[in-house]
């Protein structure tokens, strides 16, 4: 379908052509206390850019039929045509080839029997409700992804992919005596075997009973310790952006001119890894098909290197890294594909030790508020506990963590954990920074 | 013209064959258009289609649903038998799934003047390119991103016990931002104003003012302080007021968290939740606001009452939640588009406006915060405890009843329920507004809400910032 595509653009006009087209088959149940929801969506996409010159256009259809190939062809080229000439246009992607990585396709998730999967969560909950009286399901989903993509332009052969998605998430409420709190627990990954749906629904429920007494303390500014899929997700919000090769273009990065710079701590190593044996974003061909691999992106506190799509590499006159990134509805831009924290080799334990007065943090909101221009980075602590001569003790809430981000790069953080984990595709250890600003009563 | 692809009452004859006891079918057609220049260059103009039926049954007591945008008998076919097979994999509830409906038969749509897709690309594309150009006011300004962003939409929704509701909704919009630079730090400002109107909105407007004042302010909040942390008394202006409100407060009042005893409202009916200056609706139409005036189970979404006078009056359900709660359906089953289930959403969901200006508000604050959303982030809640967070612009400090110096990086938090406790007095400048490029989330589907209000003065808020 995607070759057709390019091809009755050609046809039709266009110097050149590239297509994108996506398959999928999602299983999802939604699950409370009390009731479950069950759908089964099958979606199909095309993506078609087309190049007329120097001036491109594209056009998208959740269609895919021939005819509808003809007239896909002659909107996005109508689009082209309307626009100005983009100097920097250098055409598409012109190396579609493909890396090799392991455990990002499970063929068993297609054929899994929907009574067997709601009997397993029926047991899950039970566990969940079996923890304590104090203690119940609230919410909870199972998702199950089964998806297929093919790239093809006029510069060379199409490609197809596999790949799968589990992912489960299991809240829990507790109430005692006037007091209420919840807990959560998740897990995101490419293989069903790696969903273990009571081991979810124990932690959600232990989670939330132990917050009972969570209160709001007094502020100030103190050391802190993030658990590490906290800190996977902060990684991705703070550093996602200013490593992007087009925002760093647009002048939107503060982290523009830095490369080959120290901008952290010569503790801190991150890579982009698209290759990374069963990553949430990992993928044997970005969504160009130019082929994945590792970027180096801090090594040793020294920023390497940009991600790149292959428009943005063509600008900078440079290899794209494979990181370009779309649905079939929108043009490709640079993102990250697995986004690496390198673990230390302390355990998440001895960084509590080492802390003699603190603050553990367990899960937050709003952390995807934290500004990656400005560095500004905050999050709302929905639970953690205070750290007092090294052990957890008072559990808190509602709590506001505020610190810069490339300050605690710099110098703010202490230790790193061994525990990697991951936030969807970005992946971090426990983290001890070394002092934060927190917001109280 | 749209033409509806697929046979409607096929799809529902054939699931009652195969033994169900309801079905409904909804198609949905959406085209779309986007285009973005950055920093004077065009980087994306692109249009999508997007059509698709999902279809819902209930079988054997069980609710099951499955969609496809390959709209072939053979896939619609299949697809039945996928709703089927998930409707069979749940145990069967003992009470009655869905509340009862009116059955509507209607066709409506917003009355609207120009069809954007009718407008020439270049003329569009001329708009954007102006508007971004406009926005390079001064050499601080590193970077502007404008966006025009123009939608229309059909649903056509059917059930095997008769109902035929059609709805149109047109949706354009015209979003910027820049971001300023000034002794080597960085402040992003991005705005946008949306309307369920044709290409008339578009062109009335004046966006390359509207995408300069933005420049502006970004100038101004690079050179600003942070905001000192703590909890103090703020005003809180329209735009806050309804995210906070939109977030906070109503996705507590969603029937479903109510029913599965996951809201901090659950059980509080009747009871005083906030101060009496307080009034809150949810309705399906508004002006300047979202267009919504029949839901995605082919309810009627009229004016729900919340609260009236700080008094909790009402809950925003589907026919499902409205069946476990005993109440009747408010017209607010909503999905984000045919391949999802329609869940409690809200429409337009707003406080009523007051008698006290801006100047009252502020004047009765010796040292606090004029809490702003131009430059904001956006929000989030845990909706079991009612702990709210949002990332607001560049705000004001307010310093003996007087509006003083900017400051940014705000973050403003607490629990809601606390939060409405110490509401003390309720403005008159009333706004309600929607948004073609922001939605709000819930269990993984985005939808388009309108939300707003009048400014309001809270005693007590706690504001993340940092010292210095």
């Amino acid at each position: 379908m995607a070759e057709r595509a390019v091809e009755a653009a050609l046809k039709a006009g266009a110097t050149e052509a590239e297509a994108f087209t996506q398959r999928s088959r999602l299983l999802q149940i939604d699950f409370t206390d009390t009731d479950k929801r069950i759908r089964t969506t099958q979606s199909t996409g095309l993506g078609l850019r087309v190049a007329a010159g120097k001036r491109v256009g594209m056009y998208s259809t959740s269609i895919l039929s021939e005819s509808e190939l003809g007239q896909a062809a002659e909107k996005a080229l109508g689009i082209a045509r309307a626009a100005p000439e983009d100097p920097d246009w250098r055409g598409f992607n012109k190396r579609l080839e493909r890396s090799s990585i392991q455990r990002i396709y499970d063929p068993s998730i297609s054929g899994l029997d929907y009574t067997d999967l709601v009997g397993r969560i029926d047991v899950a909950l039970d566990v969940l409700r079996g923890y304590s009286e104090k203690v119940k399901p609230s919410e909870g989903t199972l998702g199950l992804v089964d998806a297929t993509a093919t790239v093809a332009n006029s510069q060379g052969e199409g490609m197809e992919r596999k790949g799968t998605g589990a992912m489960a998430y299991f809240y829990a409420k507790a109430e005692d005596e006037g007091r209420e709190s919840t807990g959560i627990e998740f897990v995101e990954s490419r293989l069903w075997e790696d969903v273990n749906l009571d081991g979810l629904a124990l932690g959600a429920a232990e989670k939330a009973v132990r917050f009972l007494d969570a209160r709001q303390m007094k502020g100030g500014e103190m050391p802190v310790v993030i658990r590490n899929k906290v800190f996977a997700s902060i990684l991705g919000v703070m550093l996602g952006p200013p490593i992007n090769a087009d925002v760093v273009q647009k002048g939107a990065s503060v982290l523009a001119d830095k490369r080959g710079t120290q901008i952290a701590h010569e503790g801190i190593t991150v890579v982009d890894d698209g290759v990374m044996r069963g990553g949430m974003g990992s993928s044997v061909f970005d969504d160009e098909g130019h082929p994945t691999q590792t970027t180096p992106i801090i090594s040793e506190g020294v920023l390497e290197n940009f991600i790149y799509d292959s428009y943005t590499a063509q600008k900078d006159k440079v290899e794209s890294t494979g990181n370009a990134s779309r649905s079939y509805q929108s043009p490709p831009r640079p993102s990250t594909s697995n986004l690496i924290l390198e673990a230390g080799t302390a355990t998440p334990e001895e960084l509590i030790t080492d802390t003699r007065r603190g603050l553990y943090v367990e899960t937050v909101i709003g952390e995807w508020l934290s500004n990656p221009v400005s560095g500004e980075l905050n999050a709302t602590i929905t639970q953690g506990y205070l750290i007092e001569g090294g052990e957890l003790t008072q559990p808190v809430k509602g709590m506001v963590l505020a610190g810069n981000w490339y300050t605690l790069l710099q110098e703010g953080i202490e230790a790193l954990a061994s525990d990697t984990a991951n936030s969807g595709s970005n992946y971090s250890p426990t983290v001890k920074a070394r002092k934060l600003s927190i917001a109280g009563e | 013209m749209i033409l509806i692809e697929i046979d409607l009452d096929r799809v529902l004859d054939h699931a009652l064959g195969l033994g169900v006891t309801y079905a409904d079918v909804r198609y949905q057609r959406r085209d779309s258009e986007q285009i973005q220049v950055e920093n004077g260059v065009l980087k994306n103009h692109s249009s999508q289609t997007l059509s698709g039926a999902g279809i819902r049954v209930v079988y054997g007591g069980s609710l099951g649903f499955a969609s496809t945008s390959d709209l072939s008998w053979k896939s619609l076919e299949a697809t039945i038998e996928y709703a089927l097979k998930g409707a069979r994999s749940m145990s069967s509830p003992e009470e009655e799934l869905l509340r009862e409906l009116k059955v509507n038969t209607v066709d409506v749509r917003l009355p609207t003047k120009t069809d954007p897709f009718d407008v020439p690309p270049e003329e569009k594309v001329g708009l954007v390119l102006d508007a971004n150009k406009a926005a390079l006011t001064s050499e601080a300004v590193k970077s502007r991103i404008s966006r025009l962003g123009l939608v229309n939409n059909l649903t056509v929704f059917k059930s095997s016990d008769g109902a035929d509701v059609r709805v149109r909704t047109p949706l354009v919009g015209f979003g910027h931002s820049s971001v300023a630079e000034a002794e080597g730090v960085k402040e992003v400002i991005g705005d946008s104003r949306s309307m369920c109107a044709g290409y008339e909105f578009i062109a009335h407007e004046d966006w390359n003012e509207f995408s300069a004042d933005i420049s502006r302010f970004a100038e101004e909040a690079v050179r600003a302080k942070h905001a000192p942390p703590g909890t103090y008394p703020v005003v809180i202006e329209q735009d806050v007021v309804g995210l906070v409100l939109h977030e906070a407060l109503g996705h507590a009042c969603e029937g479903d968290a109510v029913a599965n005893n996951a809201s901090v409202l659950a059980g509080k009916l009747g009871s005083q939740v906030a101060t009496e200056q307080v009034t809150i609706v949810d309705e399906g139409v508004v002006q300047n606001g979202l267009y919504h005036p029949y839901d995605d189970e082919g309810a009627e979404k009229g004016r729900t009452t919340i609260i009236e006078d700080g008094v909790l009056k009402g809950f925003l359900t589907d026919r499902r939640s409205a069946q476990k709660l005993g109440m009747n359906t408010t017209g607010n089953g909503r999905s984000q588009d045919f391949e999802n289930v329609p869940i409690v959403r809200q429409t337009n969901y707003y406080m009523m406006p007051g008698d006290q200006s801006l100047e009252e508000l502020v004047e009765g604050i010796d040292h606090g915060l004029l809490v702003q959303m131009r430059g904001g982030r956006g929000g989030q809640v845990d909706p079991g405890m009612g702990t709210f967070t949002f990332g607001v612009g560049p705000s004001r400090i307010i310093r003996g009843g007087e509006l003083q110096e900017l400051v940014r990086g705000v973050v403003i938090s607490g629990s809601v329920l606390d939060t409405l406790k110490t509401v003390d007095a309720v403005g008159k400048d009333f706004k309600v507004k929607t948004s073609i490029f922001g939605g709000c989330g819930k269990m993984g589907q985005q939808v388009k809400t309108g939300m707003g209000g009048p400014p309001v003065r809270v005693q007590r808020m706690t504001v993340g910032g940092r010292r210095g």
